[in-house]
């Protein structure tokens, strides 16, 4: 009776645990790196929320060589969380070069989490986020916003609703503090905004918060760095391998001070949380699982079509769930297209969700034009891994013997020449009767 | 053909100038024109008549397929070529320039043309 009940009970608690341990889609383990001077019991709730997800964490020091990123270049780490925003200098390993490699592998993406501070971003990570075309306001200039600030006389401090989006499922609503830098964003289209600036808000030092405003008046308000186009958090991700990283400016928002403000609890942790799902690839991970092609009128694949054949392009995609740790079809994608292509796309056609989950279908005629051609897909949004697929194929004409034959419209041709052909041989019989018979009337003469 | 035998010169009007040459040359025809002849061109105006009516519904109706109206319109041609090719030889009035062939040679001539002309035409036919 007692070890049933145990088991019950390890049944039961299994159950109940389960939900909360998240994986993500590439991997478990994360590496923490920080300054000599930052205590990590600071950000325990951030550390606990994490290991509660069950992340294997990984501490070192910038100052350490050990335990390395990387071991004959196979990467040891899924994930880096970069909470060294003020080091001079990095190891080997962490160089921006490295850290670059790391992130931009194309089959074992290590993905980044960098954590930057109000004071100074140190020179080595102002030159790798100039990479991502992502670049900061002049040292020790904080964000400032007297209009969401905490209180008047503490304007770096502000409280922010962060949007709430797909990529951030875990965080549902609420309010965050927010103590740190703003970043201006380039044009780069793998940059996704996750929270931009109040539009009231500037960068300055907090000593003169009006000398940079007034400065700024008298060159026409330029060189002042405000405004709601500046970024706070922003994501990357890479095209090919889907690594991605994350750019928050603000140390504070991981940290503990920062759950609760006057006794009232802020959104901080579930926000850095649902950060952290998206950075280390939890939400919004999609994948493609099979690529289907075949005639109409056949069950199987061919390599190579004919001429104005009827195609079926069918794609199978799925969606990391990040609840169960489980890849689940989804047929939540509305915007796909197909792209039939020799060198130019011939046909560019949707791929609508068919009737089983995860599979999208689109059926056109393959174009009057032979040759080798590409089925592609080729979906890019903000956030979502980057679906690409390729799939070639030969376009052939017709053969001889399979053009169609005994056409309606064809018959008057048809009885044309076969008319010709009859009344040729009528007319040889009839020449050649002929002759006999002046043959004959040349005899009777 | 054979000149008409008389020219009618008492026509007080152009259409009955017309018509009565018309007459004359049917008549003509009628009578100076030897039987194997009118034979050939009996085949060469249901060649003509062929033609013209795949022409026209080509033209009017489809074209599609196209290589059967190649086919056909090429088997009324060709075949129409060849007819008057053997009729030029074979017509006692032309006969004199084709001294060195003789009717027989021509015929056979005629008949090895026609049929590798149809032997194409119903390759190409679809």
């Amino acid at each position: 009776m007692q070890p049933r009940l145990l088991s019950w009970l390890g049944i039961a608690l299994t159950l109940l645990v389960a939900p909360a341990w998240a994986k993500s889609s590439t991997g478990d383990k994360v590496l923490i790196v920080t300054d000599a001077k930052l205590e990590m019991s600071d950000y325990s709730q951030f550390w606990d929320g994490l290991r509660s997800r069950g992340y294997e964490l990984t501490f070192r020091k910038t100052s350490e060589d050990e335990p390395a990123t990387s071991a004959f270049d196979v990467p040891s780490f899924s994930h880096i969380i970069l909470l060294a925003p003020s080091a001079k200098t990095y190891p080997q390993d962490l160089s921006p070069q490295s850290l670059v490699h790391l992130l931009s592998d194309r089959t074992q993406p290590t993905n980044i989490l960098f954590v930057l501070q109000p004071s100074t971003p140190s020179v080595p990570l102002r030159d790798l986020a100039r990479e991502f075309g992502i670049s900061f306001p002049p040292p020790a200039t904080p964000l400032i916003d007297y209009f969401s600030a905490v209180s008047p006389a503490n304007a770096t401090s502000l409280l922010l609703s962060p949007p709430l989006s797909q990529h951030t499922a875990g965080f549902e609503s609420g309010k965050i503090l927010y103590h740190g830098i703003s970043h201006l964003r380039s044009s780069n289209p793998l940059l996704v905004n996750f929270l931009n600036a109040p539009p009231t808000s500037y960068a300055a030092d907090p000593l003169e918060p009006a000398d940079a405003v007034v400065e700024a008046a008298a060159s026409g308000g330029e060189g002042l760095w405000a405004g709601g186009r500046m970024g706070l958090v922003t994501g990357f991700e890479v095209l090919l391998g889907g690594g991605r990283a994350m750019w928050v400016g603000s140390l504070d928002l991981f940290a503990d001070a920062a759950t609760s403000i006057d006794g009232e609890a802020t959104a901080n942790n579930a926000y850095a949380l649902a950060l952290a799902a998206w950075t280390f690839q939890e939400t919004s991970v999609l994948r493609i699982d099979a690529v289907e092609h075949r005639r109409i009128s056949e069950s199987a694949p061919r390599e190579q079509y004919r001429i104005k054949d009827e195609i079926i392009y069918r794609i199978h995609v799925s969606k990391f769930d990040p609840t169960t740790g489980e890849w689940v079809p989804t047929s939540e994608i509305e915007d796909m297209q197909l792209e039939f292509t020799m060198l130019d796309p011939h046909i560019r056609t949707a791929l609508k969700p068919a009737s089983e989950e995860g599979w999208y279908e689109a059926q056109f005629m393959a174009p009057d034009r032979h040759g080798v051609f590409k089925f592609i897909v080729d979906w890019r949004r903000k956030g979502y891994t980057a679906l690409h697929s390729s799939t070639t194929v030969s376009v052939v004409p017709f053969r001889h013997n399979e053009y169609p034959r005994f056409l309606s419209s064809a018959w008057p041709y048809y009885l044309g020449a076969l008319s010709t052909s009859a009344a040729f041989v009528l007319f040889c019989a009839l020449w050649l009767l002929g002759g006999d018979e002046e043959a004959k009337k040349k005899k009777t003469q | 053909m054979a000149p008409p035998k008389k020219v009618s010169t008492t026509a007080s009007s152009s259409t009955s100038a017309i018509t009565s040459a018309l007459q004359d040359l049917v008549q003509s025809y009628k009578e100076n024109t030897p039987k194997r002849v009118k034979i050939i061109d009996a085949f060469l105006l249901f060649i003509v008549l062929s033609g013209v009516a795949q022409f026209v519904y080509c033209a009017l109706i489809t074209n599609y397929p196209f290589n059967a109206f190649l086919a056909g319109f090429g088997s009324s041609i060709g075949q129409f070529v060849l007819t008057a090719a053997f009729r030029a030889q074979v017509n006692p009035a032309t006969r004199s320039q084709f001294t060195i062939i003789s009717p027989e040679r021509a015929f056979a001539d005629f008949c090895f043309g026609s049929i590798v002309l149809h032997f194409f035409v119903y390759n190409f036919l679809g």
